[in-house]
């Protein structure tokens, strides 16, 4: 229990802290002095003590419990990933409840933003192809869905990311995805507002960022401990601030996608990457 | 492929006569939060959603009538229901049965809704399901034709052959279909546009989870 207790703690500074990092690499990138490090932190912070208003038009009570739904299932991701170390399929069930929570924190509130966030939300199921590509590849590839195993099949054979490096593409596909002002971002573009965050303030909006902060650490914990060798502590840290620095410099970069044509760039490269993986493995 | 590999240390089973239930922690997992949210489904009322009106500085409330709002309210449920005896069964047939359910109940939850952009993304979405119904039959019957048996446990052990391996092959398709994922979710996106938010997250939250399940059952009809 301490353990779950310790790891939910470490992935909720960290991630916070990258996010924040993540927004100051942007910022000065596009020659703006951008906000401190910590601000992500005390932003997640002080929403849990601000007071919380309920728009008259949302559902009750399914407004207020897919929030706390959100933050449980990225706990049960820390549970399963840092520390039992479990199965790839239970943690790609985390990605896909949170995609839901995505798309229907939106559509629960009324709002005209949040429930065009939701209908792009569904569009963008398309993310969810490369990390179910990515994850069957590194189960055809190790014989495993156990992240034990794999970390086990590593220290053996090798890092992953040298015998299917574009498994990996397509993983990093996804964290970029999932990273703040991504091009693929399209369900909190700013034409939307917040997107599905934009009615909900206050605590509920607290829980959101501190789910989004564990989701952060986790997705990154996963990709460096199923593409890398066993790592320390530091090489962990190492691992996430470049992956961090590299998300940031890309998305200060480029612009935000249309929805067709964000769905349509994941999928080509999913695909692209799925039988260049193919072909690595069995030829 | 055994269940270990795939789902974590196997809890134990529960034997209903011939259909055996299983729980893993991937199977609990999926199971209590198909459980949870269909409890949230049933207790939740549904939003108002604002929109511009045309040709006016003004909005206009669109709300789910009494009547649709009970009808929808029932099919969710009973789709959360079957999604999550998906989740937990341990038999190839059932599992079809269940993916065939939760298509028809998607469709039922949007057809009482009064759009026709929603209606026609339902309609082409019950096409295709109704086509992917025949591999994922089809699919499961090669599987029980060549192997003698449904039962997930006994078909782990079994060694895959040709004629296994089209069948699973089958059987994705049909899941693809039944489930609308990609390439397929284009034709069920508009369904999501109308009101009624607590009973259209069950059309996608079974949708993915069932995906998830069928990884789970594919690798191991074919490990």
């Amino acid at each position: 229990m301490a353990d779950i207790l310790i790891n939910v703690i470490i992935a909720f500074l960290a991630g916070s802290l990258l996010l924040g990092l993540h927004r100051k690499i942007m910022a000065r990138v596009q020659k703006r002095p951008g906000p401190p490090v910590i601000q992500h932190l005390l932003h997640s912070l002080k929403f849990f003590f601000k007071e919380t208003a309920f728009p008259k038009t949302v559902s009750m009570p399914f407004y207020i419990g897919i929030v706390f739904i959100l933050a449980a299932v990225w706990i049960v991701g820390v549970i399963v990933g840092p520390v039992t170390k479990g199965s790839l399929l239970i943690l790609f069930g985390v990605y896909a409840v949170y995609k839901i929570v995505e798309h229907n924190a939106g559509s629960s509130s009324g709002s005209p933003y949040g429930k065009a966030s939701c209908v792009r939300a569904v569009l963008s199921a398309a993310t969810e192809l490369p990390l179910f590509a990515a994850v069957v590849l590194v189960y055809l590839k190790t014989g495993s869905m156990n992240i034990s195993s794999i970390i086990a099949y590593q220290s053996v054979n090798g890092p992953l990311i040298l015998s299917i490096p574009l498994a990996a593409v397509m993983f990093f596909i996804l964290l970029l995805s999932k990273s703040p002002y991504s091009p693929f971002g399209i369900t909190k573009d700013k034409a939307l507002i917040s997107g599905f965050e934009t009615e909900h303030f206050g605590l509920l909006r607290g829980y959101i960022m501190f789910a989004e902060s564990i989701s952060w650490y986790v997705m990154m914990w996963l990709f460096l401990t199923i593409f890398f060798p066993p790592l320390s502590a530091a090489g962990y840290l190492i691992g996430m601030l470049v992956i961090t620095f590299i998300t940031a410099f890309i998305n200060a970069t480029t612009p935000i996608l249309n929805p067709n044509h964000s769905v349509m760039t994941q999928i080509t490269l999913g695909a692209v990457c799925f039988i260049g993986t193919l072909i690595m493995i069995f030829i | 492929m055994d269940f270990v590999t795939l789902g974590g240390n196997l809890f134990g089973t529960i034997p209903l006569g011939d259909i055996v239930l299983y729980v893993t922690p991937l199977n609990l997992f999926l199971f209590g939060v198909l459980i949870i949210f269909t409890l949230l489904i049933a207790i939740s009322k549904t939003e108002t959603q604002v929109e511009a009106t045309l040709m006016k500085l003004s909005n206009t409330n669109v709300k789910v009538g009494k009547s649709e709002f009970k009808q929808r309210r029932f099919l969710a449920v009973i789709c959360g229901i079957a999604s999550a005896g998906a989740m937990i069964t341990g038999d190839l047939f059932n599992f079809t049965l269940f993916m065939a359910l939760i298509g028809i109940l998607n469709i039922g939850i949007v057809s009482a809704v009064k759009q026709t952009t929603v209606l026609n993304s339902a309609y082409q979405y019950g096409l295709i399901a109704m086509m992917c119904s025949l591999p994922l039959f089809g699919g499961a019957a090669i599987i029980l034709a060549s192997t003698g048996t449904l039962s997930l446990f006994e078909l782990s052990q079994l060694p895959p052959n040709p004629m296994v391996i089209f069948g699973a092959v089958l059987m994705l398709l049909g899941i693809l279909g039944e489930s609308g994922v990609a390439p397929f979710f284009a034709s069920k996106a508009e369904m999501f546009r109308t009101p009624g938010s607590p009973f259209i997250v069950i059309i996608h939250l079974s949708s993915l989870f069932i995906i998830v399940r069928a990884v789970e059952i594919l690798l191991l009809v074919l490990g």
